[in-house]
């Protein structure tokens, strides 16, 4: 038989020149290459990793018999009778947060595999199409057989059609850059920013705390994907070093900076929160923080610098939201906790906190203020005024509540654009400037909290609001995962 | 970290998922690779393998090691991520930097 390299370049050109519909008509520039950039460019991509047709159908075979047969030969195990609600947590908001966003992201490889004005992105974007579709299916799978024990587990397939504000925040962000852009910017923006930056965070990360924790089902179904992603990740680095060839560099360097930060705002949640409260402290094997600087500051970065382009001009800022965004989040959802599909505990006694302290110097006199007065009201025994009575203020970017460092170098301010009818509230001066890069574009969009008086939501009652959310209609919403148990620490210390 | 936090590094080489693959390609790794220094961390689900600059892995010493036949392309299965960037031929594949810092 023929080796690869002897017959892949003839196989994979499959350019042509139409002679029935125009160049234009059978690849349309907002669907394709909205750049111009010439079609003998194109045809120079050369994807880093390359696998033939017949070499991946037994390399995915292969991958899915492993996760499928691990999963069967531990289902009889006790492992979800016995498992920390915490860890409970983590599955429930990965696969709600993750299953169907895998389904976009087929629809998103699928377009370049049809518009990609290169042969050889469209013929590896296939293979990432048929990823992203075991993606999907996996991930629906998987928590399917939990959803008799505990109904929470549904929103793997119910979260993406509801309007939960957690999903909205991660609808919106993926609608922006897998659905809604050509194949050339949505391949700068998915494949190099999202997949190659930041899935490692949700499938590697992860699954060393799951194997920790004896989760074995799990470790190795999120390493198995992410198989793929290293892979078809590698459709961004030629985009981007022929558009840099082509004048396009600004562009590139754009779509990546917008890309990161949205899907960073999304990460520092779905991992970030695991990563540092959910998961039991002594199976937790890094801080976020400590993987964030691994596998983004040094890994990825490094990446960007070979490629030739800048790393993002808000590099400061994203430092220091690797610090706290996901700390403001913790005690923002814990809060909420009623409007979430998952019961976060609050996970924050004494050892927990000198841990936080550890990975975060002045955790405790910042974060640690605001959970001293949730645990004395607890230890009072007035759960009551643990629930806020106020709503918070959204984002109009990332549609996460705006929040800030509590405590000393309190430095909340907001970030805010008047543009048409009305004024928009955003986290970040990063979330203000990609409004700023195409306001028209997200004008229309409306927050969960917009929609409470725009009469989208009526009357914006609680009861309705969390109907509409989803709560109490997939499932029940959440509450602490270990009913407070957490502040019994700090009981015994008042005690001795 | 001071705010300015930067990779000032050249590290390149492959994330595996652990396992006797895992084992066989790091074995590998400083065959084919002589006189680098590699660093191996062990992360209970996966290991990561990490040398300056460049380092290749060639199938045929993975197939040595593993004393079972191995094609490249094998080792997607177990390839969850990698530092550099990352060439592929018909029986190795190469973890790189164009620039050196
Ligand atoms: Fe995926
Ligand atoms: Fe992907
Ligand atoms: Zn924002």
């Amino acid at each position: 038989m023929l080796e690869r390299s002897e017959w892949y370049d003839i196989a994979r050109d499959t350019n042509w020149t139409p002679s029935y519909v125009s160049q234009e008509a059978l690849f349309p520039p907002e669907m394709g290459d909205p750049y111009g950039i010439p079609t003998e460019e194109w045809e120079t991509f050369d994807e880093p990793y390359k696998v033939s047709y017949r070499e991946y159908v037994n390399i995915q075979r292969e991958k899915d018999s492993a996760a499928y047969s691990v999963k069967a030969a531990l289902a009889r195990s006790k492992f979800h009778d016995e498992a920390d609600e915490g860890w409970a947590c983590v599955l429930k908001l990965h696969y709600g947060a993750v299953a169907l966003t895998e389904y976009q992201a087929c629809q998103f490889q699928a377009r370049m595999s049809r518009f990609g004005p290169s042969p050889a992105m469209r013929n590896m974007s296939v293979y990432g199409m048929l990823d992203e579709l075991r993606h999907t299916q996996l991930q629906l799978f998987f928590p399917h057989e939990l959803v008799h024990r505990d109904r929470q587990y549904d929103w793997a397939h119910e979260a993406q059609h509801s309007k939960n504000w957690a999903v909205l925040g991660g609808r919106h962000a993926m609608d922006d850059i897998m659905m809604t852009r050509d194949a050339i910017t949505s391949s700068v923006m998915v494949s190099f920013a999202f997949e190659t930056a930041l899935t490692n965070l949700q499938m590697i990360g992860l699954s060393t705390d799951a194997a920790n924790l004896g989760d074995h089902t799990f470790a190795n179904l999120i390493t198995s994907i992410q198989s793929d992603e290293a892979r078809h990740a590698q459709l961004g680095t030629p985009t981007i070093e022929i558009m840099i060839r082509n004048g396009r560099k600004k562009e590139a360097q754009q779509a990546m900076d917008i890309a990161l930060w949205r899907v960073w705002r999304l990460f520092s949640i779905t991992v970030g929160i695991p990563m540092d409260y959910y998961i039991p402290l002594e199976q937790r094997h890094m801080s976020f923080k400590e993987f964030m600087h691994e596998w983004v500051i040094n890994q990825w970065e490094r990446q960007v610098q070979d490629l030739g382009l800048e790393r993002p001009w808000y590099w400061d800022i994203f430092l220091l939201d690797i610090d706290n965004h996901h700390h403001c989040q913790q005690g923002g959802i814990w809060s909420w906790r009623p409007t979430v599909w998952w019961n976060p505990p609050g996970a924050v006694g004494p050892k927990e906190r000198e841990w936080l302290e550890e990975k975060y110097p002045g955790w405790n006199e910042s974060y640690g203020s605001y959970w001293d007065v949730i645990t004395n009201n607890l230890l009072q025994g007035h759960e009551e005024k643990t629930h806020p009575q106020c709503i918070p203020i959204i984002c109009n970017m990332c549609q996460i509540p705006i929040s800030h460092r509590p405590g000393p170098e309190w430095g909340a301010r907001a970030y805010q654009r008047e543009y048409g009818e009305r004024r928009y509230n955003f986290c970040t001066e990063v979330c203000r400037w990609i409004f700023d890069t195409d306001p028209e574009r997200y004008k229309d969009h409306e927050t969960i909290v917009d929609r409470m008086y725009s009469g989208e939501i009526d009357p914006p009652t609680l009861e309705n609001v969390l109907k509409y959310m989803g709560i109490g209609v997939i499932s029940e919403g959440g509450r602490d995962g270990h009913d407070y148990g957490w502040v019994e620490g700090f009981r015994a210390q008042a005690a001795e | 970290m001071s705010g300015d936090a930067v990779a000032r590094n050249n590290a390149v080489g492959p994330v595996l998922r652990a396992g006797e693959v895992a084992d066989a390609v790091v074995e590998a790794l400083e065959e084919d690779n002589p006189g680098k220094e590699f660093t191996v961390e062990d992360r209970v689900a996966y290991v990561r393998a990490e040398t300056e600059g460049e380092c290749v892995v060639r199938a045929e010493t993975v197939a040595r090691v593993l004393g079972r036949p191995f094609k490249i392309a094998e080792l997607e299965v177990n390839l969850s991520s990698f530092s550099g960037r990352i060439e592929t031929t018909d029986d190795t594949m190469r973890f790189y930097f164009e620039k050196r810092l």
